[in-house]
């Protein structure tokens, strides 16, 4: 295999890139178009099935010129789905309106924050260990060159991915000081408090597959949960995937946590004086901090790219026969399957659970969550010692 | 102590998401299937709306096996409802006994689809259908009787009028 010079590694980095940026604004769209259809579908309706479009023009015309026939229109048909251009072109196109008197340096500043922040994490995630897939030989310049399935595996992974999530909650609450609003403020101040108090409890919920795992570097540990883990581990690591899980939800502001911006109590939170592109990101970032929670709850908890969670796989893959390997092997295709049904159970939690109140969502993080995470991380610890 | 173990087993959560998974699934496998025998809510113009089976829909007249006219102009419908849409006139016809409908008369845009004729009747020659696609663009679409083309008594009204906005 022939090794890569320094400008075909920035090349094949620069790929990567861009397929994980694909991979994000192809997930996140749907994620949204889904968020319509799975609420509607849980509160027993249909959610949008069609568009609506105009009287006017050539569309309005042949719109109307099918229900006159009895058939239902195409081009606004297929169950929403055109909605989605809808939603992306609107967000695009709306007018940008700036408060009078924001500061309006960090009023820019705070959604580049937040998206930044969300996107960034991406480059320590890894879709599968070692290579992704080989160029082909006739490829011009990188033929026969290895894309690895993550762009950057750094030793550190995670803490370079807790850190840089971390630093999102900067935008939330410089969007809440800069919109020099009331609600606002109250979003930003909320969503400082819950954030903090949620890191704690989320960062000792990762800490025991670091444990277990004796590493911090993302596809090591995704691989070692998955195959090198005894029959025992199974316990913290379910315990673990609940506490990830309820503490991911109060670290990405989703319902039941979503403080920052209780629409029935703070107008609509940090984001009230955002419009257009700007309050787009806010949104993108939400959506994509979805994902990155999701990617680390399925990498470290359920398995990752191996097919069975909770370190099954290891316990089986002794034996699986011959002609099922396939499934014993790593796929990108699996990690991504865990993701989506995670979005999914992001969404399924939303339709469920109502709002905690602000002094209940305090109690559960600090009463709660981190006595039990520490028990886990504790057990996780024992594990450690005796049985691995 | 039990309220800790309570908090501690998110049992009550399981609960809630089996509800509304169970939900989840039942809309999301039936909405679309035009052969499921009941839906809770379907993707309504492609997929025909069933309705349950003592609907009450549009009146229409029954004809027996050899194509007669079942009414026999008892006029109880007539007397029985509330908002007077029937008109009836007694006739005579060759070969037949009992007295014929010579004119049949319905005005639906008054009906208030209480069933009291079809209760009423002894002779079960009257019956609610099973149809609700009953809006129509002119008033005199809403008169119905035994003669006509389109729209009479003893046809299905014509059905698939979605409505738009406009002309």
């Amino acid at each position: 295999m022939p090794t890569p010079t320094l400008t075909q590694s920035i090349v094949i980095t620069l790929i990567q890139c861009l397929l994980v940026v694909i991979f994000v604004f192809v997930v996140v769209p749907l994620t949204v178009f889904a968020e319509r259809k799975v609420l509607g579908h849980l509160q027993q309706r249909l959610g949008s099935t069609r568009v609506a479009s105009g009287h006017v023009g050539f569309s309005g015309w042949m719109n109307r010129t099918m229900w006159k026939m009895g058939r239902v229109p195409v081009l606004s048909y297929w169950r929403g789905i055109p909605g989605l251009v809808g939603d992306v072109l609107k967000l695009i196109l709306k007018e940008d309106i700036m408060p009078a008197k924001a500061d309006k340096f960090v009023f820019f500043l705070a959604p580049s924050i937040s998206m930044v922040a969300a996107i960034v994490v991406f480059a320590a995630i890894s879709f599968v260990p070692g290579t992704f897939f080989t160029f082909p030989a006739w490829f011009p310049y990188l033929g026969g060159l290895p894309v690895s399935g993550g762009i950057a595996d750094i030793n550190v992974g995670l803490l370079w991915i807790l850190g840089v999530a971390t630093v999102g909650v900067y935008g939330i609450v410089l969007a809440g000081w800069s919109s020099n609003s009331k609600y606002p403020l109250l979003g930003g101040l909320r969503s400082a408090a819950q954030m903090v108090s949620y890191e704690v409890p989320l960062t000792l919920s990762l800490l025991a597959p670091v444990v277990l795992a004796a590493s911090l570097n993302f596809s090591e540990m995704s691989s070692r949960m998955a195959t090198g883990m005894p029959a025992w581990a199974l316990v913290p690591q379910v315990i673990g995937f609940l506490l990830y899980l309820t503490c991911g939800f109060a670290e990405t502001n989703r319902l039941p946590f979503d403080m920052p911006e209780a629409e029935n109590e703070l107008v609509a939170g940090f984001h009230t004086e955002y419009s257009g592109m700007k309050f787009g990101l806010f949104y993108l970032a939400e959506y994509i901090n979805m994902t990155v929670v999701s990617a680390l709850a399925s990498a470290f908890f359920l398995g990752g790219p191996w097919l069975l969670p909770f370190g099954l796989q290891g316990l089986l893959n002794p034996y699986l026969p011959g002609f099922l390997s396939w499934f014993g092997q790593p796929h990108a295709i699996f990690f991504v399957a865990k993701i989506v049904f995670l979005l999914f159970t992001y969404i399924w939690v939303r339709g469920t659970i109502p709002r905690y109140r602000y002094d209940q969502i305090m109690a559960v993080g600090w009463k709660y969550l981190i006595p039990l995470a520490l028990v886990n991380l504790l057990l996780a610890a024992v594990i450690r010692c005796f049985a691995v | 102590m039990n309220k800790f173990l309570r908090t501690l087993i998110p049992a009550d959560i399981a609960k809630g998401l089996s509800v509304t998974g169970k939900h989840f699934s039942q809309v999301f496998f039936t909405a679309n299937r035009r052969k499921v025998p009941f839906h809770i809510v379907s993707e309504y113009p492609e997929v025909p709306a069933k309705v349950q089976p003592r609907f009450r829909g549009r009146l229409t007249l029954l004809k027996d096996e050899q194509g007669e006219i079942k009414c026999v102009c008892c006029l109880a419908c007539e007397k029985i409802c509330p908002t007077q849409v029937i008109t009836i006139e007694k006739g005579k016809k060759e070969g037949r006994k009992m007295p014929f409908p010579v004119r049949y008369d319905f005005e639906m845009e008054r009906c208030i689809f209480c069933e009291f004729c079809v209760e009423s009747c002894g002779f079960d020659s009257i019956i609610l259908n099973h149809q609700f696609e009953l809006a129509a663009y002119n008033r005199e679409d809403f008169s119905l009787g035994t003669e006509g083309l389109g729209q009479n008594m003893f046809e299905l009204s014509p059905t698939g009028k979605f409505s738009v906005a406009d002309d």
